[in-house]
């Protein structure tokens, strides 16, 4: 299974996540999920996801376009997970084609 | 716009003039839909009507506005001070109990609730013992709810009075406009009395230093619960301009907002875009419609401000300070690219000059003024200075003081400035409870956050004197927000600029550190994590 796999990066999502809340005294949650809202489950602010976000893209080591990732989803475990782990399968496949 | 003899005016005055002159002009850009300035007085006159009839009389009437980033939450604010009541946000994200302390404290008559914030409503009510007149604009049926809450009144909007019946109240300049609830070091939020004759002052240097017309679009980052966002609403209601305002998951991606929005006045913590340039979005040229950039809330790096005027290229950038007590923002400071890196100080951005009106002294301990060119805690008075903590006198008293050899109150904000000399503006150094002793030196822990800033070449830098002693710390220990960097080789860079009990003798990396609910650093909690082991 390769880091940046969906399965991967939910996996990165969860180690992260936990860290974070445990640093601010709260624990994980046990319903933590495919659809579990980040956002509106109160796990982390806006600022939070933000930052959430940068997390994803130095632990990928590309910059991730999420402004192609609709807001409702990107809040969202599964969505957000799948939709990285296709770009990052894109620019692994151009880097083949450019081999 | 100029407008004359604002202080005698009521915070909705504005508001009113420009829905006459614009009724068809957007006010509120909202949840995807655009609100008019003749839609929006209609709904928030009809509240208004509906508390003027429904409330009785009280000498200081408050409503709580208990809505978040909806038509009611902008309708609650106007309805509120249209039926002549100074309005509490509330925040439906916020811990219930802290919420449920607010709302007892300010002893509100009503509430304006929306749509979203009905499940919190319900936990809410639970604890209240006092009858309420709740006021619902999005809910035609409030049966259910009159049933479940027999004591109390549950207005829906088949139930608002109409339009004709709101009668303008008269106007109070020292009556409360908003009463904002900050924390308090007790742990219990201290409200913030904050006058209409307060923000009148504040309105009118804004409008005029910032030209707003009719055609700007300003953001709306901030939660009501955070007052900078009176700002975003009444600059924008003073002049016909429009709010926009991001739902919670748009503020995510505030870049796109920008351009969707082609916003041209930015106004946001520092935070923010230090997120946005971390992850990349601030391209060049990429916000063209920007003509104003401004940060407020906590420390605006100077490393922050050439990635966003590269991003923003027909901007010109403030940085705007103020404590809630001194009424949103009360300093400023224009960047200037060639004078303005050699007035910055620790990799700060100065605070600049303060408001008209705002009197600036920097003193000692004993709230003596300091000389030119030292350093002390920043006391401001003048017609921003708010009324004081509600019902609170004994912490009035002491935030609120005279200093000896004055006749005036002035503020202490608790930050440390330097005292300018001459014309040079006002450099801020961190809170006067940010010094520290440490093995007998004083030492003011922003200039060692200043230094571990520029070895790390990070934003997010708090230091935090660790362990404690009988008369002070032992050392220091330093939080970063960021890539992990290797700590030994930022000692040795540290270690060559700083005395040898100031270097900091453990960084701890995070990918963010704790904020608390405004988005600024929470010293206290990273305290906490040390105190466990981390």
């Amino acid at each position: 299974m390769s880091e940046y796999s969906s399965k991967g990066l939910r996996d990165f999502l969860q180690s992260h996540l936990s860290e974070n809340l445990a640093a601010q005294g709260r624990d994980f949650p046990d319903d933590f999920g495919d659809t579990c809202d980040l956002l509106l489950s109160g796990l982390i602010d806006s600022l939070g996801l933000m930052e959430l976000m940068t997390a994803i893209q130095e632990h990928c080591g590309r910059e991730i376009d999420f402004d192609a990732l609709d807001p409702e989803q990107m809040t969202i475990v599964g969505p957000l997970c799948d939709f990285v782990s296709d770009q990052m399968k894109t620019f692994q496949s151009d880097e083949k084609l450019l081999v | 716009m100029k407008v004359p003899n604002r202080s005698d005016q009521g915070l909705w005055t504005g508001f009113l003039r420009s829905a006459g002159r614009f009724p068809g002009h957007s006010a509120v850009v909202v949840e995807g839909k655009t609100l008019s300035y003749g839609q929006l007085r209609e709904l928030a006159c009809r509240i208004a009507a509906t508390i003027q009839l429904r409330t009785e009389d009280s000498s200081t009437p408050l409503t709580a506005v208990f809505a978040y980033r909806s038509p009611v939450a902008f309708a609650g604010v106007l309805g509120s001070l249209l039926a002549g009541h100074g309005y509490v946000p509330l925040k439906r994200m916020f811990p219930i109990e802290r919420t449920q302390v607010m709302l007892e404290r300010a002893e509100c008559q009503s509430i304006i609730a929306d749509l979203g914030s009905l499940p919190q409503l319900d936990q809410l009510l639970s604890s209240v013992r006092k009858p309420l007149v709740i006021v619902l604009p999005d809910l035609e049926d409030t049966g259910h709810l009159q049933k479940q809450w027999p004591m109390h009144v549950f207005i829906g909007s088949r139930n608002l009075a109409p339009m004709n019946l709101w009668r303008e109240p008269s106007v109070n300049p020292e009556a409360i406009a908003y009463l904002l609830f900050t924390s308090g070091s007790t742990g219990i939020p201290k409200g913030v009395m904050v006058t209409h004759r307060n923000v009148a002052a504040f309105l009118e240097y804004m409008v005029d230093r910032y030209h707003v017309t009719q055609t700007d679009r300003l953001s709306q980052m901030f939660d009501m619960t955070f007052d900078l966002s009176v700002f975003d609403m009444f600059v924008a209601w003073e002049a016909g301009a429009c709010v926009c305002c991001p739902s919670q998951k748009t503020l995510i991606k505030p870049a796109a907002f920008v351009g969707e929005m082609g916003l041209t006045i930015w106004f946001s913590v520092p935070s923010t875009a230090v997120f946005m340039k971390r992850l990349g979005i601030l391209k060049p040229g990429r916000f063209p419609s920007l003509r104003w950039s401004l940060f407020c809330g906590e420390p605006l790096p100077v490393s922050l401000v050439a990635a966003w005027l590269g991003a923003a290229p027909n901007t010109a950038l403030e940085n705007l300070y103020g404590p809630t007590e001194l009424t949103i923002a009360c300093a400023l400071y224009r960047w200037d690219p060639q004078r303005s890196p050699a007035e910055s100080e620790r990799g700060i951005v100065p605070i600049g000059y303060p408001y008209p009106g705002m009197e600036v002294l920097v003193v000692d301990q004993a709230l003596r003024e300091r000389e030119p060119g030292q350093e002390g805690e920043l006391l401001m008075n003048g017609p921003q200075m708010s009324l004081g903590y509600w019902k609170d006198p004994d912490k009035t008293g002491s935030a609120f003081v005279t200093p000896p050899g004055r006749s005036e109150i002035f503020y202490r904000t608790g930050d440390l400035v330097r005292r300018p000399v001459g014309n040079a503006p006002l450099t801020h150094l961190g809170r006067i409870d940010s010094q520290v002793k440490i093995l007998g030196h004083r030492v003011e822990l922003g200039e060692i956050e200043a230094v571990v800033r520029d070895a790390s070449g990070l934003d997010g830098v708090v230091a935090i004197g660790w362990p404690a002693t009988a008369s002070g710390y032992e050392g220091v220990d330093v939080f970063l927000e960021g890539v992990t960097r290797d700590a030994s080789v930022l000692r040795i860079s540290v270690a060559s600029r700083l005395p040898d009990y100031m270097v900091p003798r453990r960084f701890h990396f995070f990918d963010r550190l704790p904020r608390n609910v405004n988005g600024k650093f929470d010293r206290t909690a990273m305290q906490g994590q040390l105190k466990e082991g981390l």
